[in-house]
């Protein structure tokens, strides 16, 4: 009995072991296939909505790891995003040191500080956690509204610079962007992967479930959160750093203001909350299609976009609340 | 249809789009200038949008049509120097956002071709499309946005025709120096401003000039936009009690300040606004009472249409499109596209350079336009230096134009609250 037991564990182990390396495989291919996107795709307007849904998906698996792994809903990561974008533009207009320094500064700066806020915050549950969150991301932007040395309410403007991949300033080039954005989401997606298998996940997934069995079987909830905020605000703050360098201006309402949040809950919210591929493929759908309808339906002053925007996000929560992803796993789900 | 077929018709929607607006352009036969416009379609921008399209359509108009207006390109049907082209307006939505208007600019220029851009009402996006516009080489020309910081980027590709806050606040200290010559007392202002980029640069530039002239500033009050209550603001203000109160606010703050004043029985002896929230319909329907004698600086006025009657048949002809007159906004977006189409004429190109050096070129008299100006011109950093504001004062009923002189239909009433 006992043989059949561990040769049926060991099966099981086996299973999930290839399962893992799979998944591996599929990623490689995933972003091997997104890389090459750019030979096909020469338009600077389609490989700015390459960019900029590479980038959401990236600060949306960001947010993933601390909304969806973890369970804490953050409606405040544009706090983290903003600091990421105002550290790396402060740092290069006014200091002349280049955005790739600045991102990282912004990224420590944010981790500190959602360590910080953690303290105070995640002894709130649910609900009050999330509205805190949302709070304390509009004082900071009362803040950086009313503080001069990052420009206040004028913002701050990135110079003319010629091309350089140092300053991440192209005049019209679009390609190093988007590998730029690919790279932060390949780094973000392993970020994800390695932690999802290490001992931190299946503490985030154990405090997500329910603190107080997880608590009672030793898994320290407090320095849980504490660890998944960090890691969230890094990634959020070099997606804001690298989205300054993209647009190569911003002031508070561009980069801090509460629409932000949501757009970096959205797309894991669409596609699958605390999953390795949800956010990517919320991102996938999300993105290029508020920019496509903005841009062919958006001029005409009716509407029609927001309302097409809005009715996807209404038909995937009646039809799919646990998100889109759901519609592929089913299927793996019902051959195992 | 069941749900998953109702999200693939969803999804297909926006190709359709694109079908519509690829077979667009190749159904075009006569020869057109295509001219990109962008303004904030949706959001709380969006009825600035809307007039704006309205502004502009009438603004084609005078263009593909042939008018006895005396205004450039208004007589001859489309541009002469183009073989009789017309012009095309392509509209886009930028929802006030910097990033956005950014990369609707680019598409504007790579997928629609666009000859030129207009735009774009908020100064931060205005300065994201200036940006792109100088990268692509393509003339960008500002109608609406009046932030003082844009220019000094010295872009060659970028021009704006109407005043910017600086002129619209050394107006007002003209005339303040003007009422003090005639034995008025102003020896006060007090500034009230809203927190975003359009009052915290107007009161910079109002702090400057009340230093340079000698007015003293006995307030100096920063409140936080769309404020729930003015209440605090409004006692330091009553304490203070300047000779004259300056308001740099939007719609919905001015509408709040009146009424908090008028709770507290605080009656400024004078206000001279920022115009905006105090040149909006809006804020006289509903607190107009408490406002008469109230003065704020303007771009435009239609008692010109005294002096030039055309300006009055313009107006007609926009007021047809959007049932209301020409106002602040609309007037310099009508007047931005005609000066751009005028530049296109002479150039007699479609090419970037040729429009910018025609743009640098211009000099077109005060009196061809529908604006108070004295003359259209631009300066090294494509801003008009002679785009003079003026002055209006609410009378009970209507605005009349106070200042400056040779455009004033009546005499200032001066102080408002003896």
């Amino acid at each position: 009995m006992t043989d059949a037991t561990l040769s049926s564990l060991k099966l099981r182990g086996d299973a999930f072991i290839a399962k893992r390396r799979r998944q591996l495989v599929v990623a490689a291919a995933v972003f091997a296939a997104v890389a090459c996107l750019p030979l096909g795709i020469r338009d600077v307007y389609l490989q700015n909505v390459l960019i900029l849904t590479l980038l959401y998906a990236a600060v949306s698996q960001s947010w993933n790891i601390l909304g969806g792994y973890c369970g804490q809903i953050s409606l405040g990561h544009a706090l983290y995003f903003g600091i990421g974008a105002y550290a790396a533009s402060v740092l290069y207009v006014n200091y002349d040191i280049v955005p790739w320094f600045g991102m990282v500064v912004g990224g420590v700066l944010s981790a500190i500080l959602a360590v910080g806020l953690g303290f105070m915050t995640f002894r709130l549950k649910g609900h009050y956690f999330a509205i805190a969150t949302l709070v304390i991301a509009e004082i900071g932007l009362v803040l950086v509204h009313n503080w001069d040395f990052v420009g206040g309410a004028l913002g701050i403007q990135w110079p003319f610079g010629t091309d350089s991949i140092w300053t991440l300033q192209f005049a019209r080039d679009k390609v190093p962007y988007f590998y730029f954005a690919l790279g932060l989401l390949v780094v973000v997606w392993l970020v994800t992967y390695f932690i999802e298998n290490s001992r931190w996940g299946f503490w985030w997934r154990a405090v997500k479930d329910d603190p107080e069995a997880a608590e009672s079987l030793g898994v320290e909830v407090f320095r849980s959160k504490l660890a998944a905020a960090a890691v969230s605000a890094f990634f959020t703050a070099v997606g804001g750093g690298f989205y300054a360098a993209f647009v190569s201006y911003i002031d508070p309402e561009s980069v801090m203001s509460f629409r932000f949040s949501l757009l970096f809950a959205l797309p894991a919210v669409l596609g699958g909350i605390g999953t390795l591929w949800g956010a990517p493929l919320g991102a996938a759908i999300l993105i290029p299609l508020t920019e496509i309808t903005r841009s062919y339906l958006g001029g005409s002053g009716s509407g029609l976009d927001l309302i097409i925007y809005g009715a996807l996000i209404m038909v995937v929560a009646l039809a799919k609340p646990e998100g889109l992803l759901s519609l592929f796993t089913r299927k793996s789900g019902g051959k195992a | 249809m069941n749900r998953r077929e109702l999200l693939l018709a969803a999804s297909a929607l926006p190709l359709v789009g694109l079908a519509g607006s690829a077979s667009r352009a190749f159904a075009q036969g006569a020869p057109e200038v295509v001219i990109g416009v962008l303004y904030a379609m949706s959001g709380p921008s969006a009825q600035v949008g809307i007039d704006a399209r309205h502004a502009f359509e009438t603004a084609a108009e005078i263009i593909n049509g042939s008018f006895d207006f005396d205004m450039p390109t208004a007589k001859a049907a489309g541009l002469q120097g183009l073989g009789g082209a017309k012009v095309r307006l392509v509209y886009a939505d930028h929802q006030s956002d910097p990033q956005k208007g950014r990369a609707e600019a680019e598409r504007l220029i790579t997928q629609d071709k666009v000859t030129a851009l207009i735009g774009c009402y908020q100064s931060a996006v205005s300065s994201t499309v200036s940006a792109v516009a100088e990268r692509y080489g393509v003339p960008f020309l500002c109608a609406d946005s009046s932030s003082p910081s844009l220019q000094r980027k010295k872009l060659k590709f970028f021009f704006r025709p109407a005043a910017q806050d600086e002129m619209f606040s050394a107006a007002m200290f003209d005339f303040f120096d003007a009422q003090k010559k005639k034995g008025k007392k102003i020896e006060s202002v007090g500034l009230f401003y809203e927190d975003t980029i359009f009052g915290v640069d107007s009161s910079n530039v109002q702090r400057k000039l009340a230093a340079e002239r000698g007015y003293k500033i006995a307030a100096d009050i920063k409140y936080k936009s769309n404020s729930p209550s003015l209440s605090a603001e409004v006692q330091q203000l009553k304490s203070a009690d300047p000779d004259v109160l300056m308001p740099s606010t939007y719609t919905t703050d001015a509408i709040l300040l009146v009424k908090t004043m008028a709770e507290l029985g605080y009656k400024p002896r004078n206000l001279v606004a920022q115009a905006s929230g105090f040149s909006e319909q809006v804020t006289f329907d509903a607190v107009g009472d408490k406002l008469i004698g109230a003065i704020s600086r303007a771009s435009f006025s239609l008692d010109l249409a005294a002096k030039r009657p055309f300006i009055g048949k313009v107006n007609e002809m926009y007021k047809a499109r959007s049932s209301r007159d020409l106002n602040d906004n609309s007037s310099r977006e009508l007047m931005g596209l005609i000066i751009l189409a005028d530049a296109i004429d002479r150039a007699k190109a479609t090419d970037g350079a040729k429009i910018r050096d025609a743009l640098v070129a211009t000099d077109i008299p005060g009196t061809r336009t529908i604006m108070p100006w004295a003359r259209v011109h631009f300066n090294e950093e494509g801003q008009n230096p002679d785009a003079s504001p003026v002055l209006l004062q609410y009378t009970g009923s209507k605005f009349v134009t106070i200042f400056p002189e040779d455009v004033a239909i009546a005499a200032a009433i001066w102080p408002m609250n003896g």
